[in-house]
């Protein structure tokens, strides 16, 4: 009898949603042939088995493992084009997602992998920068700098060594595209680290992975000793090596100088800037620092061209925005969609509204430092000028939609008992300023906070945000502020009277 | 720490500890990693005894101060003995948006013990996380290596059961 090929993803969400189960109640039936994937990120979906059709994919959703002479039948499997989550995207950095075996260097070739790498090989440093500047790609860890500013720095700074570092320390609760990748696509990142080496003429990489992404880090370990293996850590004749180092815990750490120091063994504190890494960085050297996503960005920049990214999205932000959705929704999961839609069309679209019984209260985006947003804010474009002028942020693309039961008051508290825990201690305003906020959010609980009190909040808010070394003390006050002004008689009626 | 005391802990013989050290010395010239040593002490022992600090330092040409700086800056890493069974219960947003509140209600209530304390067994200690990147299927609980999704707080109780 002829097996039959299922395919499961062994994304870390996956597993957790049952798809570990799956694979352990099906590992012994020798009917099945179980491929172990990457996953598409329709998370609500999951657990999901795929198996292939003259039609393409067919998936079943919710699996569980009385449902597999159902599948090994072929009954009741939905084309994957016809899921509206899935279709109505525009996938290119995720565009394999779901369908590869993540660790298999010929499977990431035989989808395009690598096209990147060998474009830039045939360019030289300053024509691959020029692509980069061509495509308009900003930074997409929640800064959103050019990224060729960044790369022709470090390239014109001559020194002994210079270094690549990817920040995997995908801190803001709510994201996870990273993670995704590197568990998923981990090719991609090594991919888009090796053209950056070249462009700037650098020894060798790292990544800096947080420690709760255990998984991650174990693929990305396998993944540098498989692409060694076949020889792509090298270029220009020279070796390029790439090393995974893992984080310890600290919110403050995914900041590039405290990411910088944490590499080197030390306490995670943020540097005072200028120097900018790609003058100074790792060790002194020329460094440059960016997240997962924009690395795994880069490979197809450099294979269909600067403009070709350039001509998607909107006049500030070219490209797709990868946007992460959690929280009381109906759909979470991961969204990749040319910058542009409003926040509302992504929510609706995508998200298909509330969970049952939900009513939407409040929208957060871009973490814990992230601006709140009410149903009346929902139509801002998502893309980095909307979002800076609305003193928001779109860091690192998560979403969590809050439902009408929370609490602003102890969600503000919350976010800002954060800050107070994760603050490095390098300067005053954002380690004192965050205990004192938390101490005056939780005198409004108590019932024994007045008026001056709340203007005491905003006035201590407004010297954090202009006085912090770091976006982590500066961007502390947001959602607090957006919370006290969105919802006021939440914390009003909490004072003495 | 609830009866930190009562049971055994976790430690590393001496002669592994030198072992340690003398792998984790940095090659000449090259310049000396805290962290990295102090990750790998903490991987064979679940937690790092102060006692080792002043090796540490002499191993890696630094000062006690250093390393103890290094060693109480890390949420991550514990210098309490640790217990047999960790349960990270996910505080993060999207956890929160989805009532973790009533996980951890449920896991304090059926341990008896609050977050960042270990039960007088030893058996589970129970730390706060946030965010394990498991949003879209929150809220999130990880025991030891298995992380479980969509987690309900009538879930605790058969998820305890499996761990001794
Ligand atoms: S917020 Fe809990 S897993 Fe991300």
């Amino acid at each position: 009898m002829s097996r039959v090929r299922l395919y499961l993803s062994n994304d870390t969400s996956s597993c957790a949603a049952g798809a570990e189960r799956l694979a352990e109640a099906w590992r012994q039936r020798s009917e099945v042939e179980l491929i172990r994937t990457s996953s598409r990120g329709a998370f609500f979906l999951e657990p999901m088995v795929e198996r292939d059709s003259p039609d393409g994919r067919l998936a079943w959703c919710h699996v569980t493992a009385d449902d597999l002479p159902k599948i090994l039948a072929g009954d009741g499997g939905l084309p994957i084009s016809t899921i509206p989550f899935l279709s109505k995207q525009t996938r290119h950095t995720f565009a394999t997602f779901g369908v590869t075996e993540p660790l298999s260097p010929e499977a990431y070739q035989a989808h395009g992998g690598l096209a990147g790498l060998r474009t830039a090989q045939q360019l030289s440093s300053s024509a691959i920068i020029r692509e980069i500047k061509t495509s308009r790609l900003r930074g997409r860890g929640g800064a959103a700098f050019p990224v060729w500013k960044k790369w022709d720095v470090a390239a014109t700074t001559t020194a002994d060594r210079k270094y690549v570092v990817a920040n995997a320390d995908e801190g803001d609760a709510g994201t996870y595209c990273d993670r995704m990748i590197m568990e998923g696509d981990p090719f991609r990142l090594i991919e888009g680290m090796l053209i950056c080496g070249r462009a700037i003429g650098a020894q060798a990489g790292y990544v800096y992975c947080r420690q709760e992404y255990p998984k991650a880090t174990a693929c990305l370990h396998d993944a540098i000793r498989a692409a060694d293996a076949a020889g792509w850590l090298e270029f220009d004749g020279r070796r390029f090596s790439i090393e995974v180092v893992s984080g310890a815990g600290s919110y403050v750490c995914g900041e590039e100088t405290a990411l910088l120091e944490s590499l080197e063994g030390r306490r995670g504190v943020v540097r005072a800037r200028p120097p900018h890494p790609a003058q100074s960085g790792l060790y002194g050297q020329p460094t440059i620092v960016s997240n997962v996503l924009t690395f795994a960005t880069i490979p197809n920049i450099l294979a269909r061209g600067g403009s070709w990214h350039a001509s998607m999205g909107t006049e500030g932000s070219r490209g797709t925005a990868v946007l992460q959705l959690g929280g009381r929704v109906k759909q979470p999961g991961l969204i990749e969609v040319p910058f542009g839609l409003t926040l509302r069309e992504v929510l609706d679209q995508f998200g298909q509204g509330m969970a049952d019984g939900a009513r939407l209260k409040a929208v957060q985006v871009g973490g814990p430092l992230g601006s709140l947003f009410t149903d009346a804010q929902l139509d801002i474009p998502i893309c980095f000028d909307a979002f800076a002028q609305a003193d928001a942020i779109l860091g690192h693309g998560g979403i969590v939609v809050f439902d009408h039961e929370t609490d602003m008051l102890e969600l503000s508290r919350h976010l800002m008992a954060f800050v107070a825990d994760e603050s490095c201690g390098k300067c005053v305003p954002c380690r004192i300023g965050s205990v004192r906020a938390r101490e005056i959010l939780e005198t409004v609980q108590a019932g024994q906070a007045t008026e001056a009190d709340l203007s005491l909040l905003a006035e201590l808010g407004d010297t954090m945000k202009l006085t912090s070394l770091c976006g982590l003390g500066g961007r502390a006050p947001y959602p607090v502020l957006s919370a006290l002004e969105r919802f006021p008689v939440e914390f009003r009626s909490r004072l003495r009277s | 720490m609830l009866g930190s005391m009562r049971y055994a802990v976790k430690t590393l013989p001496p002669n592994d500890l030198v072992d340690l050290l003398t792998r984790a010395r940095p090659a000449e010239g090259a310049p000396p990693n805290i962290l990295r040593v102090l990750h790998a002490i903490h991987d064979v022992c679940g937690s790092i005894d102060p006692g080792f600090i002043p090796a540490i330092a002499q191993s890696q040409g630094v000062t006690d101060a250093d390393v103890a700086g290094v060693l109480s800056y890390y949420p991550s890493l514990n210098t309490q003995p640790a217990g047999r069974h960790r349960i990270q219960v996910c505080l993060g947003e999207s956890c929160l948006a989805n009532r973790c509140d009533l996980v951890v209600a449920a896991i304090r209530s059926q341990l008896g013990i609050d977050l960042d304390q270990t039960t007088s067994d030893g058996r589970f200690m129970l730390e706060p996380v946030s965010c394990v990147g498991n949003c879209a299927v929150s809220p999130s609980v990880r025991i030891d290596g298995e992380l479980h999704g969509r987690v309900r707080p009538s879930d605790i109780a058969g998820f305890l059961d499996r761990y001794r």
